[in-house]
This record gives C-alpha cells, structure tokens and sequence, in this order.
C-alpha cells in the first residue's frame, strides 16, 4: 500500500513542479474555510451596499493580477497536441471580449428596439456557449478516456433557455462566474494538497445551506436604496430591475457574498496553497513559461508589470470616478471570465 | 273609429310598459391584471399625511405594462411577445432532448431499467421546466410574507411582500386606489 502511495506521489511530482507532499492535519484549513465562509455571508448580509463598494474598489483589480499569473503559471511552454485547442480558445476570447464591449456602444447608438436588443444579446450568449462547446469538444479528443457527449444535449438546452429569456441568461452569468473560482481551487487541491480535499468538499456542502439562510433571512427585508447613481449600479448590477419581485436586500447581500468568496480563492487560497512558488508571487522564474530554457520570461515580466500598472490605474480610476469606473471594469472584465473557461477544462 | 283608438291605446300601453323596463347592465368589467411587484408597508410618526411612494423603474414597468409593451416582466411575457425567440428556443430544445435521448438509448453504461428511469426524469425535467417558465410563480403563497403585518404596524416596523396591481372600473373602486393584504383569520 505504501509503495503505491510512493509511485503515485513520484508521478504527480514529475507532472506538477508545485506538487507539495502536505503531512499537515487538514483541520486548520477546513476550520479557515468555514470561518472564511461564515463570515463573508455575515458582512455581505449586514452592510452589501458598504462592502461591495470598498471589496470592488480593492480586490477588483488584483485579484485579475493573481488570474492572470496563475494563467500564465498554467501555460505550456509549447502548446504541441493541445495546439488547436489554445488557439481557439485565444480566438474566441479576442472576438468575445471585443464584441460584449462594443455591446453597450451599439446600445448608445438607439438603432434598435427592446426586441432587437433582445436578440443581440442573445446572440452573443449563444457565441458564448458554441465556444465553450467548441473547447470541451477539443479538449475531449486529448481525453480517451472520458466521454463528455453529454455536453452537448445540455449546451442545446442551455441555448433554447437563453433565447427565452436572454436577460435572465446574462444574470445568471453573473452569479455562477464566482463559483467557478471554487472549482478552480477544488482542482488544485486534488493536484497539490489532495489530503485537503476531503475537508475542502465538505466545506462545500456548507454553502447552499448558507445561502439558504441568508435567503430566509434577507427575503422580507427592505429594499436598498437606490438613490444614488453609484448604488442604483450596484443594485442593477446584482439583478434588482429583472426581479422586481425579489428584495434588492438579498439579490446584493448573495451577489457579495459570492464576488467575496471568489475575490478570497483568488488573492489568497490559491497564491498560499501553492507553496514558495505562490508565495512569491513577484518573481517571473517561478513562472514554468518563464523559467523554461526555451520560455518568454521577457514576455511574462511584461504582461505582469503591465497588469500591476492597471490594477494601479483602476485604483486611481476608482478614486476619481467610482461609478464610471466600476462599469468600463465589469465591461472589460468579461475578459478574464472566458479566459477562465479554457484553463479549467485544462485541469479537468 | 273605434278600431282605430284601440290599436292607438294599445301602442301608447305598450310605449309605456315597454318604456318601463329597467337599463340594460352594462357587462361587468372585470379587474385588470397589470404588473406584479414588491411593496413595503411602513408606517412613519413624523408624517401628517400618508403617503403612496412610488420608484422610479416601478413606474416605468407600470407604465410600459399599461402601454402593452415588454418591459421588464416575468419570463412569460417575454415569450409571449417574441415568437422568433420562441421558436429558436423551442427548436434547440428540441435537438437537446433528442440527442440526449439518442445518447441515453445508445449508451451501454445503461440498462434497461436505468435508461426507462432516466427517459422518465427527462421527461419531468421537461415538464418541471416548462411549468417554471410559463407559471414562474412557484413559492409559498403571497399571504405568507403579510402575515405578521398587524403586529408589525403596531411595532413600527416595515413589512415587505409581494403585490399584484389591478385596475380596476371606477364603479367597482369609487375612483379611489385601494390597498386588499391577503390576511388569513
């Protein structure tokens, strides 16, 4: 048993450089966890409008940053089998982000009716979801083993709920992107601290009772204000107008609480967990792609120094213009919410 | 002479007693289902007069459903007043559920009995789904939420819920608006 053990650990040390064998009892992680949880549903049930303004101001921008080295930290330095795969997924991307940002210039032109609007954006969530299908197609071709033909009924069916109602496709988005990040962080525990994963999983379990409470609790309150220009965003943002029916109180308080625990995998969960090479995160040379003899450590030195001089400006930005600012970021942030679909099918 | 007096009193009789009868009623307006959307009951000590606050996006849905147009309604509405949307939707859930179907008949991880059962929870997924979406108003009932609205008042604390506006004929209402909480006795 313990020789199988050895050979298994060996294996996953030559395919993951930041593999870590972790003797530590997983208790304090999962106590972290769950106090970690605890709390981000607390605050964001107790002031939403507050917190989502100086979490946003915050972690908006660096918790890209930390994306975007734990991208490139995933990044082969030659893409060889997974070549087409990559390149679609920069592809789509590029043409995705480009045109959900020029959706808002299209809608200032006043050219089209509610309907037409309607099926623009529609449309561009139907784009959406023929990529993805695309890359997981791909992505099943470099996996024999796994069959993953059922994606394809339930992309049909996510497409036929988007066109009935692609607004309420489009909130959606917005609420099931931070959880990805805990899908993100489930595999990487699998990959470098499997002994945690047990714990993590069951801290999980926690969450829809936690969003059950917060729920109960927040259902019957009042709705937020939204007198202000910056908080009538904040409440739009969380879905206040399609659901006119349900409290603005409560469409906040779980929007935070989902961008809090998502903002949390990204900044600190997945940075701490990946050992020294997480843990410095400024040095290029704990970057594969750059450490490489054959990498871009020039390329990678720049695309991390150019992220810092925008997180910086989007702090200044906000310091300026909050409001304005807050949109032209989740306007460009579509960016890094596709960039994360390739990188997870990478670790599936 | 005579016959001509008789035929006069007779008309002239039946003038009068036709004349009689009472106005037809006209046909009874019914209520008029407008929009459905949350009101907040609160009650404010400094105030000398009550008041009826209306948002802004409130007014605009309410204006727009007036209007018949879209506005921002439940999903129904939407696929009411958008049938090419409908029919694209209807057409990829078409294709979803056959090759889902097509996948669960050739798939020879499945028995016999697992694929009957797998068909059947399709089919109510199917049915399930549906109903949300042309019904979408699955929950506890409305009365829920104003059931501890007397004690609320006497409090001085807000009580949130849900409300259908209705328009209703100004004979039914006496011109006037009228607030019905659904509280059970």
């Amino acid at each position: 048993m313990s020789a199988v053990t050895i050979n298994r650990t060996t294996d996953d040390s030559e395919r993951n450089p930041d593999f870590i064998l972790c003797h530590q009892p997983p208790d304090l992680f999962g106590v972290v966890v769950f106090v970690s949880i605890l709390a981000a549903a607390v605050f964001a049930s107790w002031l939403p409008l507050q917190i989502s303004i100086v979490t946003v101001f915050l972690f908006a921008g660096p918790h890209n940053w930390f994306e975007l080295r734990y991208f490139l930290m995933r990044l082969p330095v030659r893409f060889g089998r997974s070549r087409n795969f990559f390149l679609t997924a920069f592809a789509g991307l590029g043409v995705l982000t480009l045109a959900y940002v020029s959706l808002p210039f299209v809608y200032n032109t006043q050219l089209w009716g509610d309907e037409a609007w309607s099926t623009i954006i529609a449309g561009w969530n139907t784009a959406l979801l023929f990529w993805l299908g695309l890359l997981v197609w791909l992505r099943s071709r470099q996996k024999r083993r796994a069959n993953w033909t059922w994606t394809i009924p339930a992309g049909l069916a996510l497409c036929s709920l988007n066109w009935l109602g692609p607004d309420s496709f489009s909130l959606a988005l917005v609420y099931v992107h931070p959880l990805i990040a805990l899908w993100f962080l489930d595999r990487h525990l699998r990959r470098t601290r499997p002994a945690w994963l047990r714990v993590y999983r069951r801290c999980l379990c926690l969450l829809p009772l936690v969003l059950a409470a917060m729920i109960w609790q927040l259902t019957q309150s009042s709705p937020l204000p939204d007198s202000n220009g910056l908080f009538w965003r904040i409440t739009q943002h969380s879905g206040a107008e399609m659901l006119p029916q349900v409290s603005s109180h409560l469409l906040v308080s779980v929007h935070l609480f989902l961008e809090l625990l998502h903002y949390g995998v990204w900044i600190i969960a997945l940075p701490l967990i990946g050992g020294l090479a997480g843990a410095r995160v400024w040095d290029v040379k704990t970057v594969p792609v750059a450490r490489h003899p054959r990498g871009f450590p020039r390329v990678v030195g720049m695309l991390l120094i150019a992220g810092f001089a925008a997180v910086v400006v989007l702090w200044f930005g906000f310091a300026i213009d909050y409001s304005t600012t807050r949109d032209i970021y989740f306007t460009v942030a579509m960016a890094h919410v596709l960039a994360e679909a390739p990188f997870l099918l990478r670790m599936l | 002479m005579k016959a001509l007096l008789f035929a006069c009193c007779l008309v002239f009789s039946a003038t009068v007693a036709k004349a009689d009868l009472p106005k037809p009623k006209p046909p009874e307006k019914a209520a008029k289902y407008v929009l459905h959307t949350s009101l907040e009951i609160a009650t404010d000590p400094k105030a000398y007069e009550a008041k009826l606050q209306i948002s802004e996006s409130s007014l605009k849905e309410l204006r727009a459903a007036l209007d018949g147009a879209p506005g921002n309604g439940a999903i129904v509405g939407g696929i009411a007043l958008s049938p090419p949307r409908t029919i694209i939707a209807g057409l990829l859930m078409f294709m979803a559920i056959s090759i889902a179907g097509i996948l669960l008949a050739r798939s020879p991880s499945f028995g016999r009995t697992q694929k009957t059962v797998g068909a059947v929870v399709l089919v109510a997924v199917l049915i399930g789904v549906a109903a949300i979406i042309t019904r979408a108003n699955a929950g506890p009932p409305g009365s829920y939420r104003w059931r501890n609205l007397p004690q609320a008042l006497a409090e001085g604390k807000p009580t949130f819920g849900g409300v259908d506006i209705e328009i209703v004929p100004d004979a039914d209402s006496g011109a006037k608006m009228r607030l019905v909480i659904p509280l059970k006795k």
